[in-house]
């Protein structure tokens, strides 16, 4: 359909710029030699050659020559010349409009092909990912290289005929097969493929370096988790082990005269140590699964009131220091309770252990979400850390107080596991806020 | 209490021997077993007056032998769960356990356990039961606490007296879905979740700290006497 109209356009300018030179000609024929007028066909012949090509060009000289011997040279109204003069002219004419819409043409076509080639460029770097879109970008390449179809193959095996290498760096990366070119436009694909492979070859090549530096980067954090995990497991897991040894080695030598007391201290301290093993191989068990995203909420729709009531709970003791504050109307969320629990007590627990005095809890509802705060009034978290704490065994830099470091990671994982956030906030000297947000579900009371 | 006898099924042998130990200790007569084959074995030649049952065994689950033992034995049973087996524990306790206890357990957790399933009865069949400062009675639909009237819905007065009619038993969410809304609710526990939070409000004086009406992470819930707890 372009095709045909394009057609028509170039017909219709052909002939209008052919009677348009010829009544000009006509024009001046009284106020100069009419001879050396027919050079004002080159105006009819340029315009087309640089719009149409030179297929259009050059039946315009062509029809140039013969209408300027038809109506402007003896004998008028034949295509036989009287003067052979005017032969010569003629063919000058005609090989100067010949060579100029070659020219012409030639520019036009350069124009085409850079921009082509910036429009392929464009599309290429905006694509964030080259391998999943190749069907589209050869599609792409062969409406810009005139065949019927083409095919671009990763990799740096040589295949086939009518192949070309793609490259990057003096590296083989991938072929472009060409399938079924049109008729009369090896020209510009000479031109056109060489720059248009090494593009490509380029953006297959940029992915994968991309992809090389995302591996280096991995490689490098997983290297600094495995040295934080290793010294965590040598010290956090080695110093409860120590003491349990120790006083259950105690307790079984019989040459040892312990009293009830030293005894029962003894196994308080094994006692103690050893659920504090548990919290650790179950937090460190809690993060592998969280980092190896082997996390799977089992979602359920509970109220704030029921999960902050299940964290106390599991706080134990500890729990005694929180106070509590709950919104009159409970809010029910969606949300697997065990991880969600598990998010409250790390959070709490790490509050807990910034602050001798009382942690505050809050239970507060938006419109959308239901914020729980937990409020320390430790010494407050410096603004650079706020973020840096949620990292696996990090602690905050000011004071070591025990731990691997390993709660806010958990309660983070835990909290975006179930559509929630966490963060935290801190005033200065005069402690931090950690807040959990929850998506509220309309609540089914009945 | 003491003299009953328990058996204990788990196949960690270090585990057994503790529980064993302990047990006896307390003054149970302790019999052992490692497989589910076994445990089935051993009920059958001494009838145990408790089962406390490992949930994961190398022949079978602790559901399993749960629903061969309750073809003829109603012998209290108190399952025995690690962290990771939420879906099988609350199978068990569908299955007819009566309880259950996370592993690692602190003896004194289980020995509690242990005593708290042996005294309990069938449910009562008196129509007004109190527990602690909570009356609730069954003829007159009438509950009070602290001898303050309390004001409930229907779904609530309920809830709360299946709850009073099995004083300290763990309920399983499904359980009590289907007691109260009826079968073809098992999925519902929004319904429940949201009607124990509003009975707690109305029940307990700190409902930020339940000492009536607890949750079980995982299983369900509990109505218990806190005056009463040994």
């Amino acid at each position: 359909m372009r095709g045909l109209a394009r057609r028509i356009a170039a017909l219709v300018v052909s002939i209008g710029a052919l009677a348009l030179v010829t009544g000009a000609i006509f024009a001046l024929d009284s106020f100069a030699p009419v001879l050396s007028l027919g050079v004002l066909y080159v105006f009819a012949v340029l315009p087309v050659a640089v719009l149409f090509g030179l297929a259009w060009a050059l039946p315009v000289s062509i029809a140039s020559m013969l209408a300027f011997n038809w109506f402007f040279l003896p004998p008028k109204h034949t295509f036989t010349l009287s003067d052979s003069e005017n032969w010569v002219a003629l063919a000058v004419y005609l090989f100067t409009a010949v060579v100029v819409s070659g020219l012409a043409a030639r520019g036009r076509r350069r124009a085409q092909e850079s921009a082509l080639l910036a429009e392929i460029a464009a599309s290429l770097l905006e694509r964030e990912q080259v391998r999943g879109e190749l069907d589209r970008i050869a599609e792409e390449a062969a409406r810009a290289l005139q065949v019927e179809s083409a095919r671009i193959e990763l990799g740096s095996q040589r295949t086939g005929d009518d192949s070309y290498p793609l490259e990057a760096g003096g590296r083989r990366v991938g072929t472009i097969h060409l399938e079924r070119p049109r008729a009369g436009t090896a020209a510009s694909r000479r031109h056109l493929l060489p720059a248009l492979a090494s593009l490509l070859g380029i953006a297959i090549d940029r992915e994968r370096l991309a992809r090389e530096a995302l591996e280096a980067e991995a490689l490098r954090r997983s290297d600094a988790m495995k040295t934080a995990v290793l010294r965590a497991v040598s010290h956090d897991l080695r110093t409860p082990l120590m003491a349990i040894l120790t006083s259950a080695s105690a307790l079984a030598r019989e040459d040892l005269e312990l009293g009830r007391d030293d005894r029962g201290q003894l196994a308080e301290t094994i006692l103690a140590e050893a659920e504090r093993l548990d919290r650790l191989v179950g937090n460190l068990l809690d993060l592998s699964r969280l980092q190896a995203g082997a996390v799977r909420p089992a979602p359920d729709v509970w109220t704030v009131d029921d999960l902050v009531v299940q964290a106390l709970d599991a706080l134990g003791d500890a729990g005694g220091r929180v106070h509590v504050s709950l919104p009159e109307e409970t809010a029910a969320v969606r949300v697997d309770a065990h991880q969600v629990q598990s998010a409250l007590v790390n959070l709490v627990d790490n509050a807990l252990k910034y602050s001798s005095d009382t942690v505050g809890l809050h239970v507060t509802t938006t419109p959308s979400e239901v914020l729980v705060r937990i409020v320390d009034r430790g010494e407050g978290v410096p603004l650079g850390d706020l973020e840096r704490i949620f990292e696996p065994f990090q602690r905050g830099t000011n004071g070591v107080r025990g731990g691997a470091g390993l709660g806010l990671a958990i309660a983070r994982g835990f909290a975006e596991a179930n559509d929630g956030r966490v963060w935290a906030e801190s005033r200065p000297g005069q402690g931090a806020t950690f807040v959990l947000a929850l998506p509220i579900v309309t609540q089914a009371a009945e | 209490m003491s003299g009953s006898r328990v058996l204990v099924v788990d196949d960690e042998q270090q585990i057994l021997r503790a529980l064993q130990t302990s047990l006896r200790g307390a003054g149970y007569e302790v019999e052992t077993a490692d497989t589910a084959e076994g445990a089935l074995a051993a009920a059958a030649m001494r009838p145990p007056e408790a089962v406390v049952l490992d949930l994961i065994l190398p022949d079978g689950t602790g559901a399993d032998v749960l629903r061969e033992l309750r073809k003829w034995s109603s012998a209290p049973v108190i399952v025995l769960s690690a962290v990771d087996d939420e879906q099988e524990k609350v199978a068990a306790l569908d299955a007819g356990a009566d309880d259950y206890v996370t592993k690692p357990v602190g003896i004194d957790e289980l020995l509690a356990r242990v005593r708290a399933v042996l005294r309990r009865t069938a449910p009562s069949g008196e129509p007004v039961i109190e527990i602690g400062d909570l009356l609730v009675d069954l003829q007159k639909q009438f509950v009070s606490f602290s001898g303050e009237p309390v004001h409930l819905t229907p779904h609530e007065f309920d809830l709360l007296r299946v709850f009073a009619q099995n004083e300290g038993k763990l309920l399983t969410h499904r359980t009590l879905l289907r007691e109260v809304w009826g079968p073809g609710y098992d999925g519902a526990s929004n319904l429940l979740h949201v009607n124990v939070s509003q009975l707690r409000r109305k029940i307990e004086p700190d409902r930020a700290r339940p000492r009536y009406l607890l949750t079980e992470p995982g299983a369900g819930y509990r109505l218990v006497d806190p005056t009463a707890r040994a």
